[in-house]
């Protein structure tokens, strides 16, 4: 079993290629190189894109942008190779990749997208309700971390690798896979047009 | 779709892109009773236009191409207008004289070779087709607005208003200002004038608009000595221009519209990137 799998919704794209459980190797970049990271990955393990057997994507929430371009790549890719595909929220995978922690992607206009509840959410950052000894990592944890500091929550070093997506983790909790077109973006928000209506 | 906002919304057209990409793919292969292995490249439009809904086909189409280690075509937008023209029975051969008017583009342009196109004007500001669009919704008038002007203005008078066009130097051109005059028409109107009068203001539009491209592209004619004048884009589908410009080739009311036909066509004078040279291919939002 070989997978490929990449999130292009945050700032730094991951891009991840796992054989039967054993990670071969992990990627960061931007969202447009993030199909030359996946070549270079392949071609390290010797492998070509026809050898993939399963597709892993992040769905955000995140830049529309980069949410549409890793969804349009693993769509396309799913589709080309006959392979069906998983996708994973960029949230959970930041969460799997620091246990206890909260997920925090920054979601401009002053607001960040985080799990409420365990829902996900677009919030105002100082709305946020953290427990006593909180950790929240992500990009939106690091340019908040005054406001999320303020309300006693602790922020690993800018630095931390805690802060970005890894797409092994998305590998990780990819279970249910389907069609490529049944994977959907996960905005969490209406386009602005709607919103003034 | 863009009808419920009066124009193209970025962030609805890029999500509607996604929606679709991997469906159309299917219906293309499908209509052309082909399969993904026996294709022999992949191309795609690079720009310019909305980012946002460049980097999903581009995003796309990358994928596609890197699955089964194909060249990837990356085609200009307005190359693909002027190759419309090559996908008739009798395919306009250059060097003509190409005049690109649509929503988001208005252009005049020198084809010396299928290949090869180069810009002798530009709009100055709005396009011609976003001017029936702003028109349109001026005179309370559906979206897409060059079809429902078209379809008024043969009820009306075109010599009913004067709505000048503004004459800007070289080969360019500039649609602002006849926007402008039909507001100022419509606020003196009372809704009962308007109501009567909305024929003649769609017809003296039209006319006003349809008269600067045809004076600018007979200008551009003079000037390169072009032995042909060939209409593509949006508006090349309008009744009036067509009417003013009987002696020029049009490009196939299909392809008039955004189309991929057109890329495909466009592509075959386009160089190809092999394999891996475009997995890092951005999209550029202008010309
Ligand atoms: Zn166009």
């Amino acid at each position: 079993m070989l997978t490929l799998a990449f999130d292009t919704a945050t700032s730094v794209a991951t891009s991840a290629l796992v054989r039967d459980g054993e990670l071969l190797g992990e990627r960061s970049s931007r969202a447009v190189r993030v199909l030359a990271d996946a070549e270079e990955l392949l071609g390290h393990a010797g492998a070509e894109p026809g050898e993939l057997t399963r597709v892993v994507v992040g769905t955000g929430p995140g830049s529309f942008t980069g949410v549409r371009m890793g969804l349009a790549a693993a769509r396309g890719l799913a589709f080309a190779l006959g392979l069906r595909l998983a996708g994973i929220s960029t949230l959970d995978a930041l969460a799997a990749g620091a246990p206890g922690a909260l997920p925090v992607v920054d979601a401009g206009r002053r607001e960040v997208f985080t799990l409420v509840d365990g829902m996900p959410a677009a919030v105002a950052p100082d709305s946020l309700r953290l427990g006593p000894g909180a950790t929240c990592v992500g990009d939106g944890a690091v340019r908040y971390r005054d406001v999320l500091e303020a309300l006693g929550a602790r922020v690993p070093p800018r630095e931390s690798e805690l802060h970005v997506p890894r797409a092994r983790f998305h590998v990780e909790l990819a279970h249910e896979f389907v069609d490529p077109e049944a994977v959907e973006p996960l905005y969490l928000r209406l386009p602005d047009a709607e919103q003034a209506r | 779709m863009h009808a419920r906002f009066g124009g193209v919304v970025p962030e609805v057209a890029s999500r509607r892109h996604l929606e679709l990409v991997v469906p159309v793919l299917r219906e293309a292969l499908a209509e052309a009773d082909t399969e993904l292995e026996s294709l022999d490249a992949v191309a795609v439009t690079q720009g310019p236009g909305l980012v946002g809904a460049l980097l999903v086909g581009l995003s796309a189409a990358k994928a596609v191409a890197w699955a089964n280690r194909l060249p990837l075509v990356p085609v200009d937008h307005l190359h693909g207008h002027v190759a419309s023209l090559y996908l008739q029975h009798e395919p306009v051969e250059p060097p003509f004289l190409c005049l690109l008017a649509s929503g988001g583009h208005t252009l005049l342009i020198d084809v010396a070779e299928p290949g090869a196109f180069r810009v002798l004007g530009t709009t100055l500001d709005d396009a011609a087709g976003e001017a029936f669009d702003k028109g349109a919704r001026l005179l309370g008038l559906g979206y897409p607005g060059g079809a429902a002007i078209d379809r008024l203005a043969r009820e009306g008078d075109p010599a009913a208003y004067d709505f000048p066009v503004a004459r800007v130097s070289g080969l360019d051109f500039s649609f602002s200002g006849v926007k402008t005059a039909l507001l100022y028409a419509v606020r003196d109107l009372s809704d009962d004038e308007l109501e009567r009068r909305r024929a003649d203001l769609a017809a003296s539009y039209e006319r006003a608009i349809v008269s600067a491209l045809v004076a600018r592209t007979n200008e551009a004619a003079e000037q390169t000595g072009a032995p042909r004048t060939a209409v593509v884009g949006g508006v090349a589908a309008n009744s009036e221009l067509r009417a003013a410009l009987p002696d020029a080739l049009f490009a196939p009311l299909p392809l008039c519209t955004d189309n991929a036909a057109m890329i495909a066509s466009a592509a075959r004078y386009t160089e190809a990137v092999p394999f891996p040279g475009y997995l890092e291919l951005d999209a550029y939002a202008s010309g």
